[in-house]
């Protein structure tokens, strides 16, 4: 049993926050990513889990023990680097080897440890070189390895594959997830690559500027953004947002967006009822919606500005109302920049912003 | 568009070798003049320094079949041998033949005022020569020291014991107008070698060679003009009643300072890293002597030192002394010496800290933090992870500080004066200034230059191998 809490957790550098009361749970045995982009405070967050960078205030608790001022050492945690810490001037062995050392464990058990970690890795040829005459990718695999080879219960990950190449990323990628699913412990997994976050994580918790957004599992985290942010952040495309004006027709509640009107989703009325003659904010994916070649029932005209062939699908950019957006078609539906289009929104797929505050106002997972 | 694509890698064909070779011109043009450097400044004088301790220039001199240049050489003494002297005879290369000769360059000037007779050229400055070096208008040297008479003489003949022609006042100018070149020549006869074998040597030497006797007929050779490679020096050096002491205590006090220093410096680097509020301030304060000389830190250790010095006065105020103690005299070597290493402790322990610090500034934080993280306490990680990471920035404050010790000489000689503590540096300066024996001076300064390559290489081999064992 190895649950994480995280409570209230703040950490100040130069008098700006870097984490602001930062809440989290992470489940035993849980896969946890922490999505960001760079200086968003996660990689603080993850070094006072470690120990490395103490928090300011706030309770940090492992299996419902206060570590939050404990020394790294004594926390029962292990951890790989983004720059692998790898010790250069000790082999593989030793490196792999040095927390048991550190930690009393006898030669034999050390050893035991050392090969099973290595064998998990396939970096038994490797134990007696240094890392000085190793790729990037081995480098990494031994650092992983050392980090098993702890058996801790807690495993913490500091954007392990963001010094790897593309292709080498992709394919350690797929094995840390088995592995890691083998091993079962706590895991907290920093990165900023959105992909990585959703394919690899049990939960995503998202952050930006020290504060957590949203914590959800990663088909949550795509299709039902918590704000703006998060909607922006993740997926590729990001979620296009149509600034819009709730107004009250004859039919009912209905969003003007330009020239033309949505008609919300019956779950929705209600929330945006509240909203009328106010400003709203569209969100839509852009695989989400349905491009037409003519129009039909509240389909909306819009322009074609760029198409982009991506092979697995088509990405057209088109203007709606003045707004921007993207959306994908099939890749066997043909148009070109100019061509008159028609697009309808799925009132289901469609979520809703506050348009001051960026909140999601209705269709969160229920 | 496909004649582009089609000659664009043809272009890179014969652009490509070419390139390369171009950009490997960059270092050599670089280093020529570093090469150059090296060779004037460097090697050059460094060759010329180890030549001086194993060459002796005025070990032999040739004698001739004739007491002129132009003679044949008859055989060559070695510098001190003992001779017999046949014969003497003057030579005047040019102007009057006179009895007694002095081997001298003489001229005849006349000056303004219409003096004319002959001087020694040691009292006319030459101001004006012609195309073919031949000096034609000097000015009258000035005569130095009270006593003197102000007044230069000039002779009737090239010849100091004849009739004083006139008498001109210093910085007078001069035209002069004939020089007369006089040589003594003496025919000798010593045990010499020939050019096949060594034997009975005899003909003529230049009087200004031969140091002759009271006796007029014996004499020896005063110093000779060839050279001959000789260990000579070096024996010298070895017989020298400093040279054991010397070494000896250099030996000691590397000894004595270097483990104490080394140990010193990595934990003031420790406490730099450690990056504690005051950071700065110490390494500031651990910097100071960095700035100073080496001999002013000889002197401030004697004033803590002396009779009525620092340490006198904390000992007595403490009440563990009743009188000053006298630390620093010829029967108390060993103070001497303490105060030497504490000194040089002082002085030079910085340096090390310094070159310990940018050691430890390289070990990446991250490296650190794993450590840290994987349960090694921070002594641990001094063990386990600083300390092999530092091997490298250690061995070159080993190798220098290890050169650095060799050359000790400021604060020895401020301390000990030089008499009753003596190093190796010092006795090359005994040699060189107060007993004037250059060769034998740079015979020293070569076995402190030897000394030091060798442990430079020692240094390097002994962390070399130890990778090279752990690594197989």
């Amino acid at each position: 049993m190895a649950e994480i809490r995280i409570e209230k957790v703040s950490k100040v550098f130069n008098g700006a926050y870097a984490v602001r009361e930062a809440d989290l749970v992470i489940e035993d045995k849980e896969f946890l990513v922490l999505l960001g982009p760079s200086g968003c405070g996660k990689t603080t967050l993850l070094r006072a889990v470690a120990g490395l960078g103490m928090a300011d205030a706030g309770r940090i608790t492992i299996d419902g023990r206060d570590v939050t001022y404990l020394r790294p050492g004594d926390r029962k945690i292990s951890m790989v680097f983004q720059s692998y810490a790898i010790f250069p001037h000790m082999t593989v062995r030793e490196n792999i080897g040095f927390g048991l050392k550190m930690n009393g464990v006898s030669a034999a058990e050390t050893a035991r440890n050392v090969d099973e970690a290595a064998e998990l890795l396939h970096i038994e040829e490797l134990l007696d070189r240094r890392p000085s005459d190793m790729s990037g990718g081995q480098r990494q695999r031994v650092a992983v390895a050392r980090a098993l080879a702890m058996k801790a219960e807690v495993l913490l990950m500091d954007e392990p594959l963001s010094n790897l190449d593309a292709l080498l990323r992709l394919e350690m990628r797929a094995e840390l997830k088995r592995l890691l699913a083998d091993v079962g412990a706590t895991t907290i997994y920093v990165t900023h690559d959105q992909i990585e976050a959703l394919s690899m994580g049990d939960r995503i918790a998202v952050m930006k500027d020290g504060v957590i957004q949203q914590v959800d599992g990663p088909s949550e985290v795509y299709a039902h953004p918590a704000n703006r942010f998060v909607g922006s952040f993740i997926g590729n495309p990001p979620m296009n947002f149509l600034d819009g004006q709730v107004v009250q027709s004859a039919d009912g509640v209905r969003v003007q967006v330009g020239q033309s009107s949505i008609t919300p989703s019956p779950t929705s009325v209600s929330a945006l009822t509240d909203f009328v003659g106010e400003g709203v904010v569209v969100g839509i994916r852009a695989e989400n919606t349905e491009v037409l070649n003519e129009p039909r029932g509240d389909a909306v005209k819009v322009d074609v500005r760029v198409v982009e062939p991506l092979g697995s699908q088509n990405l057209l950019t088109i203007t709606v109302g003045g707004n921007l957006m993207k959306v994908a078609t099939h890749p066997t539906f043909e148009t070109s920049p100019g061509a008159d289009l028609w697009i309808r929104f799925p009132p289901e797929q469609i979520r809703w912003y506050d348009a001051s505050s960026h909140a999601l106002l209705v269709g969160g997972p229920d | 568009m496909t004649t582009e694509l089609v000659s664009e890698p043809e272009a890179a064909i014969v652009e490509g070798p070419r390139r390369k070779r171009r950009q490997k011109l960059v270092p050599y043009l670089l280093i020529a003049p570093t090469l150059i450097f090296l060779a004037l400044f460097f090697a050059y004088p460094m060759v010329q320094g180890l030549i001086l301790a194993v060459y002796d220039d005025e070990a032999v001199l040739p004698v001739l079949d004739k007491p002129t240049i132009d003679g044949n050489q008859n055989g060559q003494l070695p510098q001190g041998s003992s001779v017999e002297i046949l014969d003497r005879q003057g030579n005047l290369i040019e102007g009057e033949v006179t009895s007694d000769l002095l081997t001298e360059l003489w001229f005849r000037v006349s000056s303004e005022d219409g003096a004319q007779g002959w001087a020694p050229e040691t009292r006319i400055r030459v101001r004006e020569e012609s195309s073919d070096g031949t000096p034609l208008i000097g000015t009258v040297r000035t005569k130095l020291g009270a006593e003197a008479d102000p007044l230069t003489d000039l002779f009737e003949v090239p010849n100091e014991s004849s009739e004083v022609a006139a008498k001109v006042e210093p910085s007078v100018r001069v035209a002069i107008e004939d020089t007369a070149t006089l040589e003594v020549w003496f025919q000798v006869r010593a045990s010499g070698e020939t050019a096949d074998e060594l034997g009975l040597v005899e003909g003529w030497a230049p009087s200004r060679f031969v140091q002759i006797f009271g006796d007029e007929v014996s004499g020896r050779i005063d110093r000779g003009t060839d050279g001959v490679f000789t260990t000579r020096f070096v024996e010298k050096m070895v017989e020298d009643r400093f040279f054991g002491p010397a070494w000896r205590t250099t030996l000691i006090l590397m000894v004595l300072i270097l483990p104490i220093q080394f140990v010193l410096a990595t934990l003031m680097a420790l406490v730099i890293h450690a990056r504690v509020k005051a950071n700065s301030l110490f390494l500031y304060i651990f910097s100071i002597p960095m700035g100073m000389s080496d001999l002013a830190v000889g002197i401030l250790f004697f004033s803590i030192f002396t009779g009525n010095g620092l340490l006198n006065s904390v000992l007595e105020g403490v009440g563990i002394l009743d009188d000053p103690k006298v630390f620093l005299s010829s029967d108390t070597r060993n103070w001497i010496i303490a105060a030497i290493v504490l000194a040089e402790l002082w002085r030079a322990t910085s340096i090390v800290m310094v070159i310990v610090v940018s050691g430890l500034q390289a070990i990446p934080d991250e490296t650190l933090e794993a450590a840290e993280l994987f349960g090694a306490s921070y002594w641990k990680r001094v063990r386990y992870i600083m300390l092999p990471l530092l091997k490298p920035s250690l061995q070159v404050a080993l190798i220098l500080r290890t050169i650095l010790a060799f050359q000790v000489f400021a604060v020895v000689i401020a301390l000990g004066g030089g008499e009753i503590v003596t190093v190796l540096a010092n006795e090359t300066y005994r040699q060189y200034f107060e007993l004037r024996n250059t060769n034998v001076a740079s015979a020293y300064a070569v076995f402190i230059l030897l000394m030091s390559l060798a442990s430079a290489i020692f240094y390097l081999r002994a962390v070399r191998t130890q990778q090279e064992t752990s690594g197989s």
